[in-house]
Formats: C-alpha cells, sequence, structure tokens
C-alpha cells in the first residue's frame, strides 16, 4: 500500500517583516531586520530593550466584517487568523464544494496567550501581607478586576478555536506548546493524520506573541536574549562568533496542507510536498542541549528516512539557528553528524532578520523553503561577519544566494530538548 | 503493510483518592471520594472553596536520587506526571534508565514521549515575593522590575511554567529519545496524546510511548479563571464529598481537582513476546472539534460525537458491543446535557442502554489530567471486567440519558468507548479492547 501524499496549496504569515508571505519574502532577500526597541511595553530597564515586534498590524485590513465573530481574539490570536485567511484564500479550499467539514482538521504550535499584566501584578501587590500572599484578600480582589476572556484566551488552545470557528472546521483538532519546536512539530503530525486517513486537509502552523514583561522576565533569566542593546539591529548574529543569544519576536504562520490526490482532483495549485518529517528527544538536560548533538542528528536522520532519501539529495537546510552560544554550534555538530564534517550543504538562519517567533516560528521557516524552490533563491543569515571555529559550515552569509533548490530541510529544536524537521520538495 | 497492534502495558495515575493503578482501582469500586476544603491556600472568598487535592505528595520519591534536586524547578504538574511515569513504567516491567540504568529492557531511541499539559499557573508567593520588591509608591514598576525586581526570581524560573517540560523531565529521567510531543488541548489532551502516540507505534515510529496528561489547577489562579467561566459547584462547601454530581439530578457545577495519568503503549509482538501484562488493546481513535466552542460561554461537547463516531468505526464493531462508555462528566448542567446527546448521536439509540460510568465524582475535574486518567480507568474496568460505581450519582438529570449505577456492575464484553472535551471545543475518543 503505498502512503498517501501531502502537499502545501496555502500559506500565509504575520511577523516583523510582514504582514503577508510575499512582503516578508521580500524583506528577507533585502537582508531587512524586523528589529527595534521594544514598544510593546517599557523595556527600558530590562537587560534587552529591544524585540522583533509586528508592528501597525490591523486585523479587519484582512477579515473584514467577519471581525464580529472574533471579539476577545488575543494578539497571537490576530497574527494566526490573518495568517490563516491568506492561507485559505491561496489554496481555494473554500471554493470546493465537496469538502466534508468533519475532514477538515486545525493543527497549531500555537503559544499561550499574554498574561493581564497590570491587572495580575498590581494584585500581588495589593493583596500582599506581611511576607506572603493573602488569597482570601486576593481572591476578591481578582473576583472584582479579573475579565474574563483576557484570562480564557490565554489557555493555548483558543487559537485552535478561533481558526475553527472561522473556517468551520469539525475535523481533528490539536495544539502542540512543544517550546520553540512547536509549529514544526506540528505541520509533521498534522502530515502524519493525512497521512494515515484520518484528515482530507488540515490548517496548520503556529502563533506566538511572548513580548510582554513576563516573556521578557523569564528569557532574560535564562540569560537567552541577546543583550547588545545599543547594537540592536545587527543583534541576531546566528552562527557568528560574536552572538550573544536570541531576539525575541512574535508571529504566526498558516499552512493549508492536504491530500496529495484530493488536490489534484480539485485542480489545486500545490505550493510544495511535505515528504518527510521526524522527531526526537535529547533526554538530555532541562537547561542545555545534548552537546554532541545527538538529538538533532536524530531528527535529521529520522526525516530523511521518512523522505527515503539521502543526505545528498538536500539543497538547502533551513536552520533554527537561533543566535545562542550553544544552541549554533550544537546544530552545526547534528549536521555534521548527517551529512558529514565536509559537508557543503548551506545553511542559514532567517532569524537573523526576522527573529525567533517561538512556537510560530519553524512555520515561519517553512514557509521560507517553499519560496526559496520557487525563486532558486537562499535566504541569507545576516549579521555574520566572524568565524566562530566550532560554526563552519556555509551559512549563506549577508546577502541572497541564487541556487538551485528542490529539496529543503527545516529545523527546529525545543527547550527541554524537543527536536523537529520536516524536508519538502518541489510540487511535481 | 498492515499497522502495527497497540497494547496498554502499563498504568500510571496520580489522583486526588489515591496514587498508583492498584490502589486507585480499590477506590473506585468502593466509591471513595477524593474531594474535600481546600486546605493548599485560604479558599475564604473564592464562591467554590473544595477541590480534589493530592494531600503530602511530592515527586521526590519517584525520581532517581541523583535527580531529586530538579524537583524544585517542577511545578506541581511536572511533578504529578514526573510521578506518574515512574509508576507507569515499574507496572509495566519495562525497565527504562529512570528505573535501574544499569538493567535497561528498552532501547532509548525506540520509547516515545506524549503528554498532555495546560496552562501552569504560577506560583503566586514565589512570583509576588519578586513583585513586591518593585513597588514605587504602593504599586508595582515596571521600570524598578527591569532594573533589579526581576532579579529576585530564580533563574530557571520560566523552565518551571513550559507546559513542554512535563515531557522533558520524563524523557530526561527514563532516556526516552524518540519522538516527544505536548498536547495543550485542554481536557481533550489526555485522550488526543494517547491516540497520537498510538498512531506512532502503529506507524513504526516507536516501539513503546509513554502518553497521557497531567495538570494542576488547584492553585488560585486555576480557580479564579474556572470560576469566572462559572462552571464551578458553589453550593456544596458545606458537603464536599456529595458536591460532585455528574449526570445527577443535583449536579450543579464542576468541583476542580488535581492529578493526572500515563499509560504505557506497547507494540503488540513486543509486550506478548515478553510476557507482558496487557490491560487492553488500542482498538479504535477519533479526534474533532465544534466550530461553536469558541464561545466559552456556551457549552458543546467538542464535536465528541464525531470523534466517537470515527472511534468506533476504526474499532470495525458495532456500537452493541460496548461493554461501558467512560462519560467525561463535569458536572456542569450544559456540558452534561451536550456530552449525552453527543454518546447518542454517536452510538445511537443503545447509548442510553450501555452501562456507563464518571469518575468526577471522586476526583473532581482534572483538566488535562482528565483524559488519561479517565483511559487508566477503562482499562482497568475492562480488565477486571467491571463497570464502577459514579460517585454521587443517584437520578439522572433531566435531559441526560447514560445507564449510569451508584453501585458497581460486572462487565461481560470485549470493548469500552472512553472520551472527553473541553473549553475551546476539542475532544478525543478512544475504543479499548480487550486482550485475549
Amino acid at each position: 500500500m503505498s502512503k498517501r501524499r501531502i502537499v502545501i496549496t496555502g500559506t500565509g504569515a504575520v511577523n516583523p517583516l510582514g504582514h503577508d508571505v510575499e512582503s516578508m519574502w521580500k524583506a528577507m532577500l533585502t537582508c531587512q531586520s524586523g528589529i527595534r526597541p521594544t514598544e510593546l511595553f517599557d523595556a527600558s530597564t530590562f537587560p534587552s530593550t529591544f524585540s522583533a515586534q509586528v508592528t501597525g498590524f490591523d486585523l479587519a485590513a484582512h477579515i473584514g466584517q467577519s471581525i464580529t465573530k472574533h471579539p476577545h481574539i488575543g494578539r497571537h490570536g490576530s497574527f494566526a487568523l490573518a495568517a490563516a485567511i491568506q492561507a485559505w484564500k491561496q489554496s481555494r479550499l473554500g471554493e470546493w464544494s465537496k469538502l466534508d467539514p468533519r475532514r477538515l482538521g486545525v493543527y497549531l504550535g500555537s503559544g499561550e496567550g499574554s498574561l493581564d499584566f497590570d491587572n495580575f501584578t498590581g494584585l500581588l501587590v495589593d493583596a500582599w501581607k506581611d511576607g506572603s500572599l493573602d488569597t482570601a484578600e486576593w481572591a476578591r480582589l481578582a473576583l472584582e478586576r479579573m475579565r474574563l476572556q483576557n484570562e480564557v484566551q490565554q489557555e493555548s488552545n483558543m487559537v485552535l478555536a478561533h481558526l475553527a470557528a472561522e473556517f468551520q472546521a469539525r475535523g481533528p483538532a490539536y495544539n502542540v506548546l512543544t517550546a520553540c519546536a512547536a509549529s514544526t512539530q506540528a505541520i509533521g503530525e498534522a502530515s502524519m493524520q493525512i497521512r494515515c486517513g484520518d484528515a482530507d486537509a488540515i490548517i496548520t502552523g503556529g502563533a506566538h506573541s511572548m513580548i510582554h514583561p513576563y516573556g521578557v522576565t523569564g528569557f532574560n533569566r535564562l540569560t537567552a536574549l541577546s543583550t547588545r542593546n545599543s547594537e540592536y539591529q545587527t543583534a541576531s548574529r546566528p552562527f557568528d562568533q560574536t552572538r550573544d543569544g536570541f531576539v525575541l519576536g512574535e508571529g504566526a504562520a498558516i499552512l493549508i496542507i492536504e491530500d496529495y490526490e484530493l488536490a489534484k482532483a480539485r485542480g489545486a495549485n500545490i505550493l510544495a510536498e511535505i515528504i518527510g518529517y521526524g522527531a526526537s528527544a535529547d533526554a538530555f538536560r532541562i537547561t542545555d542541549q545534548d552537546p554532541e548533538g545527538a538529538g538533532a542528528a536524530a531528527s535529521m536522520r529520522a526525516a530523511l528516512a521518512d523522505a527515503g532519501i539521502d543526505h545528498t539529495q538536500i539543497d538547502y537546510i533551513s536552520a533554527h539557528g537561533t543566535g545562542t552560544k550553544q544552541n549554533d554550534q550544537v546544530e552545526t555538530r547534528g549536521i555534521k553528524a548527517v551529512f558529514g564534517n565536509n559537508t557543503k550543504v548551506p545553511v542559514s538562519s532567517v532569524k537573523s532578520m526576522v527573529g525567533h517567533l517561538i512556537a510560530a516560528a519553524g512555520a515561519t521557516e517553512l514557509i521560507t523553503c517553499i519560496l526559496a524552490i520557487r525563486d532558486q533563491v537562499l535566504p541569507p543569515t545576516t549579521n555574520y561577519h566572524h568565524l566562530d571555529p566550532d560554526c563552519d559550515l556555509d551559512y549563506v552569509p549577508n546577502e541572497p544566494r541564487k541556487a538551485k533548490v528542490e529539496i529543503c530541510m527545516s529545523n527546529s529544536f525545543g527547550f527541554g530538548g524537543q527536536n523537529n524537521t520536516l524536508i519538502i520538495k518541489r510540487a511535481d | 503493510m498492515a499497522d502495527r497492534r497497540v497494547a496498554i502495558t502499563g498504568l500510571g495515575v496520580v489522583a486526588p483518592n489515591a496514587c498508583g493503578a492498584a490502589a486507585f482501582w480499590d477506590k473506585l469500586i468502593e466509591g471513595q471520594s477524593g474531594i474535600d476544603r481546600i486546605s493548599a491556600f485560604d479558599p475564604t472568598n473564592f464562591p467554590c472553596r473544595i477541590g480534589g487535592e493530592l494531600r503530602d505528595f511530592s515527586a521526590r520519591g519517584y525520581v532517581p536520587r541523583d535527580y531529586r534536586k530538579a524537583v524544585k524547578v517542577m511545578a506541581r504538574d511536572i511533578e504529578i506526571a514526573v510521578a506518574a511515569a515512574d509508576m507507569a513504567f515499574r507496572d509495566s516491567g519495562i525497565v527504562t534508565k529512570g528505573i535501574d540504568p544499569a538493567a535497561t529492557t528498552i532501547d532509548s531511541r525506540r520509547l516515545g514521549c506524549n503528554i498532555g499539559a495546560g496552562l501552569i499557573c504560577s506560583d503566586l508567593n514565589e512570583l509576588g515575593a519578586a513583585v513586591n520588591t518593585a513597588v514605587v509608591g504602593g504599586k508595582f514598576d515596571l521600570k524598578t522590575w527591569g532594573s533589579s525586581g526581576m532579579t529576585n526570581l530564580t533563574p530557571l524560573w520560566l523552565l518551571k511554567y513550559l507546559p513542554n517540560m512535563l515531557s522533558c523531565h520524563v524523557t530526561i529521567i527514563h532516556g526516552a529519545e524518540g519522538p516527544s510531543n505536548t498536547i495543550t488541548c485542554g481536557d481533550a489532551s489526555g485522550h488526543l496524546a494517547i491516540g497520537e502516540a498510538a498512531r506512532l507505534i502503529a506507524r513504526g515510529g516507536a516501539d513503546v510511548v509513554i502518553a497521557g496528561g497531567a495538570e494542576s489547577k488547584l492553585n488560585p489562579m486555576g480557580m479564579l479563571r474556572q470560576q469566572l467561566l462559572k462552571r464551578l459547584c458553589t453550593t456544596g462547601n458545606d458537603s464536599p464529598t456529595s458536591a460532585c454530581r455528574p449526570f445527577d439530578a443535583g449536579h450543579a457545577g464542576a468541583v476542580v481537582g488535581e492529578g493526572g495519568g500515563l499509560v504505557i503503549l506497547e507494540e503488540m509482538s513486543r509486550a506478548k513476546a515478553r510476557g507482558a501484562r496487557i490491560y487492553a488493546e488500542i482498538a479504535g481513535f477519533g479526534a474533532a472539534c465544534d466550530p461553536c466552542g469558541l464561545d466559552v460561554m456556551n457549552p458543546t461537547a467538542g464535536g465528541l460525537e464525531n470523534a466517537a463516531a470515527k472511534a468506533v468505526a476504526q474499532a470495525g464493531i458495532d456500537a452493541s458491543e460496548l461493554g461501558m462508555i467512560l462519560a467525561h462528566g463535569t458536572a456542569v448542567p450544559g456540558e452534561d446535557d451536550c456530552e449525552c446527546a453527543a454518546w447518542k448521536a454517536a452510538l445511537g439509540e443503545k447509548a442510553p442502554s450501555i452501562p456507563a460510568f464518571a469518575l468526577t465524582g471522586a476526583t473532581g475535574s482534572l483538566f488535562a489530567g482528565a483524559g488519561a486518567m479517565e483511559v487508566v480507568a477503562a482499562a482497568l474496568a475492562l480488565h477486571n471486567q467491571v463497570v464502577p460505581q459514579t460517585v454521587n450519582f443517584a437520578s439522572l438529570a433531566e435531559g441526560c440519558s447514560l445507564n449510569l449505577s451508584a453501585r458497581p456492575r460486572p462487565m461481560n464484553a470485549d470493548y469500552v468507548i472512553s472520551g472527553s472535551f473541553g473549553i475551546g471545543g476539542q475532544s478525543g475518543v478512544l475504543v479499548l479492547r480487550k486482550c485475549k
């Protein structure tokens, strides 16, 4: 029995470089930076005062009248909804009359919603008595002050609910939150659902915004973020020896994936085919990656085996490439373990321009792989100027490169050691 | 190539009424409730002041000696998962790195993990102590927080609260290097995690997967959110053990519990070859959603009817072959109604005659921990051929139609069905088959 094939027929994106896929891509091919001083809150005294924010975004411009169906949608949900509308339109799946809503799924790697920070901290201050929380007083005040929808929208499955409502999906619906690997894992697992016949088409991808005091506090305490405050535009330096952490971004990327036979039958425009998915766990430490990159390598190997191809057939790797000391070194080792010490495979990290979109990162990067195949050009790793002896691959430095691109690999690795890899190829 | 078959060979459970599968089963048969007045914090001003608490619970006794330090960076949800994982592996007889690193009986690369989780609530005392160092003129001051206040939080603070840390700690302790996922779909998480894990084994991506879910909303923030949703029972504060009444005429809302369950899923021929105790086989799985789930104040069953129909179809059985419906039974009146209608839509007119059972009367609502604990209970019921009693059930609520009982009943069937659904509108259903 041959496996069902999975194809991508729609893409949508909202991120610091643009509010649609083509704007994002144009910015990447002209080496733009989406990084600026943080304006979403007063971060002026934080260790990191800058981030990659989505600016000037207006959900109504994407959704029109339908916005009334989503009165309480949160920030990352808005990004997801706009991206999903773009992807849905491109796929033209909504025009296909035979679509059974029970066969239409939603599988996201969406983050939690933003905390109602002012209210939350205010309560902790007002109900603090003699060095500990007076929970009775806290409850009294919280019941007055906290708002239902702000609290509900923080559950990470609520973005699913918004997309299911917008597109009237009744099929399998999952949200996964495997940190920075979430949307790659979502797309991979969604592919498996189509492959085993649980759904015909799935709205998949991810959305996240952690650019709020709570999120930046968490990452700053972990010392994971770049603190190059005076050189913020060039602070995201994946694979460069002077890299000092990642730059926190936000956004969403959504793809419509479906069964190949269905796409053919309805005359869809196929953007690419997903041919391989791999997943692994480092099972090492919560704070560190496996230093030899064994987990990363296992994920890449599993994806290659799933695709039934050899590593020599990979034309480009879209790296996880966060710009932390550890990730880039470990990822380089992992790639070498699979591709050989002297591999010439080009590897780049668009996080150098768009920042790290956390749960939304992998889906965003997979879309850049589709565009690399379409336009036969590799997006660069910008801000790359100093060779790190531990990172000595071809990182497509500082400018895009014309190349023959038929098959791409995209990596995502989550805090805690959950690793995921996708492989796509040109549609035939 | 035919798909590989999947067996359940180990059960781990941390419930308000018992820890461990054997004790849990005893409590279910005795009908013992784990619900009492909340003791972990002062619940005075909450309209609902009762819950299914884990008393004197810590993961410390369930981790290898050299991992005990890490318990400090585990939120309660994580501790529950870590403890349940230890019990589940021990119950299965599979020796992992976490059980005995010198005698492992499983290839790490073929061992996967899939644990459902919720939005983990911050410890308000921990965060409050830091926040209160950044107060200027009686108000929280963000500038002071950024420059000095935040340094009062432990550097690893964020890692205590990431939902994927349930899976991550379990994979690290037990050396599980295969695929690892974290599903965050509210109450449906456990069924979805176990269903997805079974698919992983079926397609050959792993030989053994530990799967399930865990959550604790028994803290001020978690209680507050449920209270704002107006889902909680506020009339049972003086009679905690009888407050949570799924499908009963007196049902008046949910009671928050904490806990979780993890099951060991194992490829069938491997399980048989090592002579494992097989509680059940995963015979069918379905997942679905209801687009109306977005309106959280208007109950749905999250598409449970479609998920259940798919699971039954995949098992290739008729509804009359089911020996039990393990209902989700939140005890929220509107939700109970929707659930009964969903079972009827999926299983037909026979649905109200199939013996049914709901755990919540004894445990309260466990959110991401609910589904997996229900699957544990379903596997035990099938294995023991007994339908446990539904605690606090006396007579059916108007509009509800399930065959519940206040006494345990014998079962004579090869199949049981179990499903869950949650706020937001997702659902998952599993059909289990008795292994002969």
